[in-house]
Order: structure tokens, then C-alpha cells, then sequence
């Protein structure tokens, strides 16, 4: 009896042994957790197609960058893993955890290199990328229709139609600051590229070149404060969730927010749709197309010529179909080739930005450290702080951290 | 009480022949202490010396404690915060632990009518879990949800974005901190009032004393210990207090940080990184750690010792 337990438990040993030889299976670490089952259909698509089998290994969100690190440095990290952009990104490739993918066959082909830039360090490409999100003001079609008002293409005609449906009693937009980053991210950032432009522009303020409380930076925190009268009362303790539910709801007529929210208001009893926040008279109109994740594989992976092979699929036609598909509605793929979704409002939100100059938000790429100081100012001149004073506050924060 | 104990123990009574015996009966005690207390305080103080995080952890010395207090915007977020803990806990001493002495007066009075169900709806919050109650809180005090109705009772100018605005946002988070917890102090001062013999207050009685003497110069001398013991929880758990915070107005302590307390900067720093870089730094957590629990020795002890000599 005691041999025959002790035969089984060594045969229970093998096991795990035995499944780690006997198939191919990559294994992708992500900080998606919500996209498991998207994900794997995703993964099934794949495998119909190379007969790899790739398992979906998401962490809880917060804890991802240090898990994955850990993960990396004890040589257990993932075959496949969703890389942050920029700086994070950056970081893994320079420790020598991302392999170098440069030649990888279909990139070019896919990818523009502006859409490689976040995964890219000195030339080298260290990732594909998967996932953007963009901004733009979701509007309750039945409102507009009853107060008369067309999309806005100018900010001054934007602001008259807040001031239209302030005058027939409605709340205009639904934003608020109680939580602080939504402000920042969704509203500010993502009308930010109609004040000082793109990523040509963007550079020369992350060198210096152009000052953080410039014309345009002032210009673009005054507009912000002339819509603070348009916000809900009370807009300083509205929440990101306060203000889903007052958009949902109909009691907002308008929420500029990011697409991934695109989701959340599938079964409203109302006719809804996006315009992209329009620029000054006279300015271009321009958007926030930020480039949120890549999936790079591990240089110490098991199997590169798999995991290799899977970021190539990702290049291909049948790849960027796969992604538009299964990525959750509002992340969108990033590719050259066609992106065709199959929700509606989602390809309306992403049409937004054809033939428009596009960035990603405009910290992101180096100025991370001046995020707070920003968000600080944007949600001052709504409290009525002098929008000049408010710009001069970022500038004295970058100037601070350059010492 | 301890001291107490211990005097008589190590006495030449018969029933205790020496020290190694009853350092047995300690010892389960010891271990578990070591191991779940002063270990992990000492390694938190060593990790404070060091920088990075998982294998790749370097020894700095002081540089993280350097960095805490000469570092602009760092020592800037620690000061406010250390600032709004003790505004914090100042709110607590004068609200949470007065109301605690009056409710339990009024509870232990003997002409107290249904002072069960008293007892059980002012401790009832106690056993709410804060994330509950300070999200019911949040709406509550939020003009987008209350105020219509408070508008429609002529109310309308207490529906003010309470929680939004700089000037008040502290105070009402303390506040609702002190509802939540105001059956802890009643439930202690209340026991100890129950504690006071029977012909005092009688004898007082007789004698005519007003219920204000009574309470001045009867009831609080002689509950005065507790009001002490009292007074340590509440400094103590003030500077652990962050969940009602982190409920109410986030990890960073919204509006432009004018809720950061010290659990709150803590946990930014050490654990979770501020968004959206969120990238923690355990060695300078360990160090505000650090410095907390000396500042927290350096205040509770000379007290617990002076409390311990009256008592």
C-alpha cells in the first residue's frame, strides 16, 4: 500500500514536467485582467491558424509592472508581454529582458514609425503595438435635436451650445474633478493638440526650446476655464463615476471622455454619438490618438521562433482583423492596414480622427513628471485661479525637476 | 496593571519558585510578538536604507531619509500630510471623544430610558466597513445626488460640493471618520462609568449635587485613566487612519491634496506609485515608515509611562 502511494505521488510529480515538453505553449503576461475572455478568443483564432496554443496570464493592474520585473529578473518571466510605452517600456528593453525586433517580417508594413516611436529607443523597436485609445466628447443626440444645436465645429460655437442647453435647464457636460486624473487625461490632454499641435511641437517643449506657460499653453487653460459654468453644480465632488451615470442618464448633454468607455453605454434609451472637441476659429482640429500598449516578447523566452512568429501574425491583415475583433470596444488596433470594427460607435469615434493631425497625451512621452503639476493647474483655473498663474506653475515645476 | 502583576510575581511567594519558570508562560507570547511584530518593524527600518525593488535592492544609508526631507516636492507632500493628521486628530479629540463622554453620561444616567437600543445604534456604525459607508457618505454630501432634495426642503445651502472643496474637504472626511467611530469611546467611557461603585453616586445624590458637579467632580476623575488610554487609540490610530481617506477621496488625498494624511502619502510612496506612473518606492516608504513610528514612540511612550504611574 505505502509503494503503491508513493509510486502515485511521483507519477503526480511528472505531471507538470511531462505538459511542459509535450506541447507548444506560450505563455503572455498583461495587465488587461478584464480582457481574459477576449483575449483568448483572440488566441483561438491564432491557434486554427499556427497550431500554437499562447495562455493568457493577466495580473491585477496596479501590481503589473512590479510582477512582470520580479517575474523577469527570476527567469520566470512570460514568453509574450504587454509593454507599457515609453519610459516603463524603455526600461525592460535597456535591462535586456525585450528582445530586439526590429527585423521583424510585416513591421514596416503594418506600423508607421510614428506608431512605433513609444517602443522604440535609440533606433531599436522592442515591441508591436496593439492597443490606442482616443478622445472626444460623447453628446446625447435627443437633446441636441430638441435644443436645435448641430456638432460644433469651432470651440466658441461649442461653447454657444453649452450655453444654449445651460439656458434650457440642462447640464451641459457631465466632467467633473473629484477624482483628478479623468480631468486631466480625457478633457485637457485630449483637447491639447488643438492649442499647440503635434508631436513636432510636442518635442520642442520637452526640450525647453518652448516654455510650459507659452500663448498656446495659457490659450489652452483659459478655454478650459470658460467651461467651468458648463459642468454639473457641485463639479469639484463629481466623480468618474458621477459622471457616467449623469451622461447615461440624460441629465448631461455631453461627457468629453476617452473611447474606452465607448462600452458602458450600450443599452441607453437615447441616440448618442462623438464629435472630436473642436479647435478655435481658425486652428486645425486635432487629436488625442494615444498609444496605450505593445506586446514584446522575452529575450530569454523558451521559444522565441513562436512567440516571434505570434508578433509577426499581429503585422499581418488576419492579425489586425483578429485585434479589431476581439480587443474590447474602444481600444483600438494601431496599424496601417485596414481596421474595420464591428461596432458602430466605435468606428465612429476612431473615423474622428482620419485626415487629422493625431498625438499621444501630451506628458506621456518624457514629461511624465510634470502629470500632477498639470493636473493640479487644470483643476485650479476651473476653481477660478488665473489661467497665466496656473500655466506658470507647470513651467516652475519642469524647471525644478531639470535642477 | 502590568507593573502590578509583575511586582507581586517576582515576590519570594512560595508558589513561584523562580524566574525560569513562569519566562515558560511568556514564551508563546514572545515568539509570536518577534515574529509578527518586531521583525517585520525591524526589517521595515533596514529596507528603509535601501533603493529598488525585488533583487535588484542596493544599500543607499540615509539617502531615502536625505530625500524624504530635502527633496521639494516630497518633503512638501510629507509636511502637509503630517500637518492634516494632527488636524485629523485634533478632530477627533474634540468631536469623536467628546460626544463619546456626553453619550455615555446620558447612557449610564439611571433615569436612561431604552439605553440598549442607544448603545446599539451608536455603535452600529463601528461595525460598517468604511469603504460602505464612505461611498454612502460621498453621495450624501455630493450635489448631483442630494441636491434636489435638499433644494426642495429649503435646505439648498447645505448642498455644497463638500468634498471638493479645499477649504472643507478635511473636516467632513474627519467627520464622518468621528461618526464612524464614535462607539468605540462611547463604549469604553460608558463600561468605565458602569465601573464607578453605586453609593458615590448615591451618597452625591442625597447630598444634592447637580448632574454637571457629579459628572466634574465625581465621574471624570474617576474615569480618568480611560479618558488617557482613550486619548493614546486615538492619536495612534490617526496616524494608521487611511481607509477612510482612500474611500472617500482617493490615494492622493483630492482635492490638490488637501486630504493627504500621512497613510495616504505612505501608501502613494511605498506601495501602490501615484498614478499614472505607479511605480512605488518601497525603500523611501519604509522611510516615512521609520519616521512615523518615531515620532508615534517618541509622543506614546512618555505618555503610556506617565498614564501607567497615576494609574
Amino acid at each position: 500500500m505505502k509503494k503503491f502511494v508513493f509510486v502515485l505521488l511521483a507519477l503526480l510529480l511528472l505531471v507538470p514536467t511531462v505538459s511542459i515538453f509535450a506541447q507548444d505553449t506560450l505563455t503572455m503576461g498583461s495587465w488587461r485582467a478584464d480582457d481574459v475572455e477576449k483575449m483568448n478568443a483572440l488566441f483561438d483564432v491564432y491557434k486554427e491558424a499556427s497550431g500554437v496554443q499562447i495562455d493568457f496570464q493577466p495580473t491585477n493592474p496596479p501590481d503589473y509592472n512590479a510582477t512582470l520585473r520580479l517575474q523577469l529578473e527570476s527567469g520566470t518571466g512570460p514568453d509574450l508581454m504587454y509593454v507599457r510605452s515609453y519610459a516603463t517600456g524603455a526600461d525592460l528593453y535597456k535591462s535586456g529582458y525585450l528582445a530586439k525586433i526590429n527585423d521583424l517580417p510585416g513591421l514596416a508594413d503594418s506600423l508607421t514609425e510614428q506608431n512605433l516611436a513609444p517602443w522604440t529607443i535609440d533606433g531599436d523597436t522592442f515591441a508591436v503595438p496593439v492597443i490606442a485609445v482616443t478622445h472626444a466628447v460623447y453628446y446625447n443626440k435627443d437633446i441636441f435635436a430638441a435644443n436645435n444645436i448641430e456638432i460644433p465645429t469651432t470651440f466658441e460655437e461649442f461653447l454657444a451650445a453649452c450655453e444654449t442647453l445651460k439656458a434650457a435647464g440642462v447640464t451641459p457636460l457631465a466632467n467633473g474633478v473629484a477624482e483628478e486624473w479623468d480631468i486631466l487625461e480625457t478633457f485637457f490632454l485630449g483637447m491639447l493638440p488643438n492649442y499647440i499641435g503635434g508631436a513636432e511641437e510636442r518635442v520642442l517643449y520637452e526640450s525647453g526650446e518652448k516654455k510650459l506657460n507659452d500663448e498656446a499653453f495659457v490659450k489652452a487653460y483659459t478655454d478650459m476655464a470658460k467651461v467651468a459654468p458648463y459642468l454639473p453644480t457641485g463639479f469639484e465632488a463629481v466623480t468618474y463615476n458621477d459622471s457616467q451615470i449623469l451622461f447615461a442618464t440624460g441629465k448631461a448633454a455631453m461627457f468629453m471622455d476617452g473611447s474606452w468607455t465607448l462600452g458602458t453605454y450600450g443599452d441607453v434609451d437615447f441616440e448618442w454619438g462623438t464629435f472630436a472637441m473642436p479647435a478655435p476659429a481658425g486652428s486645425e482640429t486635432a487629436i488625442t490618438f494615444h498609444l496605450d500598449a505593445a506586446i514584446g516578447m522575452n529575450a530569454a523566452s523558451a521559444h522565441p521562433e513562436e512567440a516571434k512568429a505570434f508578433l509577426a501574425w499581429l503585422c499581418t491583415q488576419e492579425g489586425v482583423d483578429a485585434l479589431a475583433k476581439y480587443l474590447p470596444v474602444g481600444m483600438y488596433p494601431i496599424s496601417k492596414l485596414e481596421v474595420t470594427l464591428e461596432d458602430a460607435h466605435a468606428q465612429e469615434m476612431l473615423s474622428l480622427t482620419n485626415e487629422k493631425l493625431t498625438d499621444v497625451r501630451f506628458v506621456w512621452p518624457a514629461l511624465m513628471d510634470l502629470y500632477s503639476p498639470m493636473n493640479q493647474a487644470v483643476i485650479s483655473v476651473l476653481k477660478g485661479t488665473d489661467p497665466q498663474a496656473a500655466a506658470d506653475t507647470v513651467e516652475v515645476a519642469f524647471e525644478a525637476l531639470k535642477k | 496593571m502590568a507593573n502590578t502583576n509583575s511586582r507581586r510575581i517576582r515576590g519570594d511567594s512560595s508558589l513561584n519558585p523562580t524566574w525560569h519558570y513562569w519566562m515558560l508562560y511568556l514564551l508563546p507570547g514572545v515568539i509570536i510578538y518577534i515574529v509578527f511584530m518586531a521583525y517585520p518593524l525591524l526589517d521595515s527600518i533596514r529596507l528603509s536604507f535601501f533603493t529598488g525593488t525585488g533583487a535588484e535592492r542596493t544599500f543607499t544609508g540615509l539617502s531615502n531619509y536625505v530625500k524624504l526631507f530635502t527633496d521639494e516636492v516630497i518633503s512638501t507632500r510629507f509636511w502637509t500630510a503630517f500637518g492634516h493628521t494632527w488636524i485629523f486628530f485634533a478632530i477627533h479629540m474634540l468631536v469623536q471623544n467628546v460626544l463619546g463622554i456626553i453619550f455615555a453620561v446620558i447612557l449610564t444616567n439611571r433615569t436612561m430610558q431604552g439605553s440598549r437600543i442607544y448603545q446599539t445604534i451608536i455603535f452600529l456604525p463601528v461595525t460598517l466597513s468604511i469603504l460602505v459607508t464612505g461611498y454612502l457618505w460621498k453621495l450624501l454630501l455630493s450635489p448631483v445626488w442630494t441636491g434636489d432634495i435638499l433644494n426642495s426642503i429649503g435646505l439648498g445651502a447645505l448642498s455644497k460640493p463638500w468634498l471638493g472643496q479645499e477649504s472643507t474637504a478635511l473636516i467632513v472626511v474627519s467627520l464622518v471618520s468621528c461618526w464612524q467611530w464614535v462607539g468605540m469611546p462611547t463604549m469604553m467611557f460608558f463600561a468605565a462609568l458602569q465601573g464607578i461603585s453605586e453609593e458615590l453616586i448615591e451618597a452625591a445624590a442625597l447630598e444634592g449635587t447637580s448632574t454637571w458637579d457629579l459628572f466634574r467632580y465625581i465621574q471624570f476623575p474617576l474615569i480618568k485613566p480611560v479618558v488617557g488610554v482613550v486619548a493614546i487609540l486615538t492619536f495612534v490610530n490617526n496616524f494608521n487612519a487611511f481607509d477612510v481617506v482612500f474611500s472617500m477621496e482617493g490615494a492622493n488625498g483630492a482635492p490638490n491634496y488637501a486630504t493627504d494624511i500621512i497613510g495616504t502619502f505612505f501608501y502613494r510612496v511605498g506601495i501602490a506609485g501615484q498614478h499614472p506612473v505607479a511605480i512605488p518606492d518601497a525603500g523611501l516608504g519604509a522611510a516615512v515608515a521609520t519616521v512615523i513610528f518615531l515620532m508615534l514612540a517618541a509622543f506614546v511612550i512618555p505618555t503610556l509611562i506617565q498614564s501607567q504611574k497615576e494609574g
